[in-house]
């Protein structure tokens, strides 16, 4: 994150959580093109690195987006991933599972040019079929545009907090 | 004990679904597969350097990998010989050294006991160190893929992997360049049995255009037209199946290398500059593998997808669950960017969030769970695709199926699964060694199709 940041105001700060709860909102309600339509920018990067357990005096570097990663996404991919749970022939999906997002520990500042970089906390509990469910705890740093009255996600990095995943895969948006 | 040519009947190709299911299968397979294989543990240009160390699985045991001074590799048990304790909980990095973190039992590089604390104060120097290193495995390298085993007394990594050496030198050598994983590996659990996935990539071609339908329609490529078994496909004729005297095995997919990829420019690129030597070296039979796309099994339960190139190592976790570690394959040659450009589009494809990969999870633990049913449980399950269109052929080693979609390579699995089952020790196995197809009664099968084509 910049330097230049400045933390934003409480006018900016609701308009922001407004806005990752309506994004939540669509997702649980499977209206994955609206979200890919109104919220997410056409130069997004999403990704989720993998990040390997290493010991404190490690001084290998971080992951980068060139390295391994669950998602590594421009707006393409994004699209594909959308278009898929469109084709009616997904059958892991049929009946749909259920997922809920819990977003709290938001915090917002104000970079300049009309873009915002936000850090938040993630819950993720998904259920499917009888009894399956799982969870997922994870970090998400974002840098939003404002688009009109709303905004739009431009970068998004996801920190999962599992090493090994406890799920059947992690085929959802966040 | 359990008699596992009872559980797989290789005339009818029929299998008991204990073999998913049930407890005394799952221990026997620890005892006489898991104790006595060769399995994956990772890939030289993982730990180039002295020092440099992975911790791995063979099935439920803990591995730490480790590069020595020398050069070589070595493996051991993760579990101190004091109390137990795990001794290295990283899943990487470089160390001189491992200190087990309950009493401060200090290992060497090479698994050797070099430090025991207050060992003349408490211990009275009454303790052989030299007794008490971490218990040692069989290292050998095929191609820089790193193997490891229990057994003394089971063949060389090469002689195990046998004539499937002939088919993976195609694309391990290649044009001379070979081929590396990138880590670090994806990891994640499913409910499933171990050999679901695994028989699923040695030779399901059969599922590919219905489970994944959705996904090949948004991606397009070559196997679009695959998806919901069009009725104009020519499926008898896009590829062969291929199984071994030690039950690997492949499917392939004529010209379909890099069919899953979208962005793909370096790689198919890289293909097209590499074929020629690739004939040159090994010939016509196999540049036309070169270039087509392989879902493949090592046995017992290492898979990947040539051309897909995604690498996987499906550890079990007890009968019905498994964590899968995920890699990407990707030739030595190619520049960092053609590389990165592969391991994106791997990952995307059978990455943990993967369009396809998540459309076989639940395929995989179905067909596990649905035995917990007492009645279920006393069924079987077939896999007779494509029975007597194989036999043995001019060229490739192993038997051949005329089809890609066909369960050939399925039927070589269970076979040398059960073999290895029922089989007290190594002695036993090399003793079929001469007749170990001879459960592929249709002989001239290759010898009529290719006189009549």
């Amino acid at each position: 994150m910049t330097t230049e940041r400045r933390p934003v105001s409480m006018e900016e700060y609701h308009a922001i959580c407004q806005h990752y709860y309506a994004e939540a909102y669509l997702l649980q309600e499977r209206q994955y093109r609206e979200w890919l339509g109104t919220m997410v920018a056409e130069d997004i990067h999403l990704w989720m690195p993998v990040v390997e357990l290493r010991f404190l005096k490690d001084k290998r570097p971080a992951p980068t987006p060139n390295d391994a990663a669950i998602f590594n996404d421009r707006f393409e991919e994004l699209t594909q991933r959308v278009e898929r749970l469109y084709t009616g022939q997904v059958w892991m999906e049929d009946p749909p599972s259920k997922i809920r997002y819990f977003i709290n520990n938001v915090q917002a500042f104000d970079v300049g040019g009309g873009e915002y970089e936000t850090r938040c906390n993630i819950f993720i509990q998904r259920h499917r079929r009888q009894q399956e469910m799982s969870q997922h705890s994870l970090g998400r740093e974002d840098r939003l545009r404002r688009d009109g009255a709303g905004f739009r996600v431009v970068t998004r990095k996801l920190m999962l907090d599992a090493r090994v995943i406890q799920d059947k895969n992690l085929y959802f948006f966040v | 004990m359990i008699k596992a040519s009872e559980l797989v009947d290789l005339e009818n190709a029929t299998q008991s679904r204990l073999i998913f299911w049930d407890e005394q299968v799952y221990r026997q397979e620890i005892e006489r597969i898991f104790a006595r294989t060769w399995q994956f543990l990772t890939h030289e240009s993982l730990i180039p350097n002295n020092g440099d160390f992975v911790t791995a699985y063979m099935a439920e045991d803990a591995v730490i990998v480790s590069r020595q001074k020398d050069g070589t590799i070595r493996a051991f048990l993760n579990s101190c010989t004091h109390r137990g304790n795990t001794v290295c909980h990283a899943d990487s990095g470089n160390a001189r050294g491992f200190v087990c973190s309950y009493h401060g039992w200090v290992y060497g590089q090479d698994g050797k006991l070099a430090d025991v604390p207050l060992e003349e104060r408490c211990y009275h120097n009454a303790i052989d160190k030299s007794q008490l290193g971490l218990q040692q495995v069989r290292v050998e390298s095929f191609r820089g893929f790193v193997f490891g085993c229990h057994d003394p007394e089971a063949p060389s990594l090469e002689d195990y992997l046998g004539e499937f050496a002939w088919y993976l030198d195609t694309f391990m050598i290649g044009a001379g360049g070979g081929m590396e994983l990138l880590g670090p590996p994806m990891k994640s659990t499913l409910d499933c049995n171990w050999k679901v996935p695994t028989e699923n990539f040695i030779g399901d071609a059969y599922h590919v255009g219905w489970t994944h339908a959705g996904a090949l329609a948004v991606i397009g490529g070559e196997l679009a037209g695959m998806a919901g078994n069009r009725a104009d496909m020519p499926f008898n004729d896009m590829g062969l199946q291929f199984t071994t005297r030690h039950g690997h095995g492949f499917g392939l997919i004529d010209n379909a290398a890099a069919a899953i990829h979208s962005k793909r420019g370096g790689y198919v690129q890289f293909l097209e500059e590499t074929r020629g030597e690739v004939r040159r070296r090994f010939g016509p039979e196999r540049e036309r593998l070169y270039v087509g796309h392989w879902n493949t099994s090592i046995f017992p339960n290492c898979s990947f997808l040539y051309g897909t190139n995604t690498f996987k190592v499906w550890h079990p976790r007890g009968p019905h669950q498994i964590e899968v570690w995920t890699y990407t394959l990707v030739p030595a040659a190619v520049s960092q960017e053609v590389k990165q450009e592969m391991q994106r589009e791997a990952i995307r494809s059978f990455g943990t969030a993967g369009t396809l990969e998540s459309d076989d999870g639940e395929n995989m633990s179905t067909c596990t769970w649905s035995n917990r049913g007492a009645q279920t449980r006393k069924g079987r399950i077939i896999s007779s695709m494509g029975l007597n269109h194989e036999g043995p052929h001019p060229v490739y080693p192993g038997i051949v199926g005329a089809s890609f979609i066909g369960e050939t390579s399925y039927r070589g699995f269970y076979r040398f699964w059960a073999e290895m089952m029922d089989a007290p020790d190594w002695d036993a196995i090399r003793k079929n060694d001469g007749d170990w197809d001879r459960v592929w009664t249709n002989r001239h099968f290759w010898d009529e199709r290719l006189r009549a084509a």
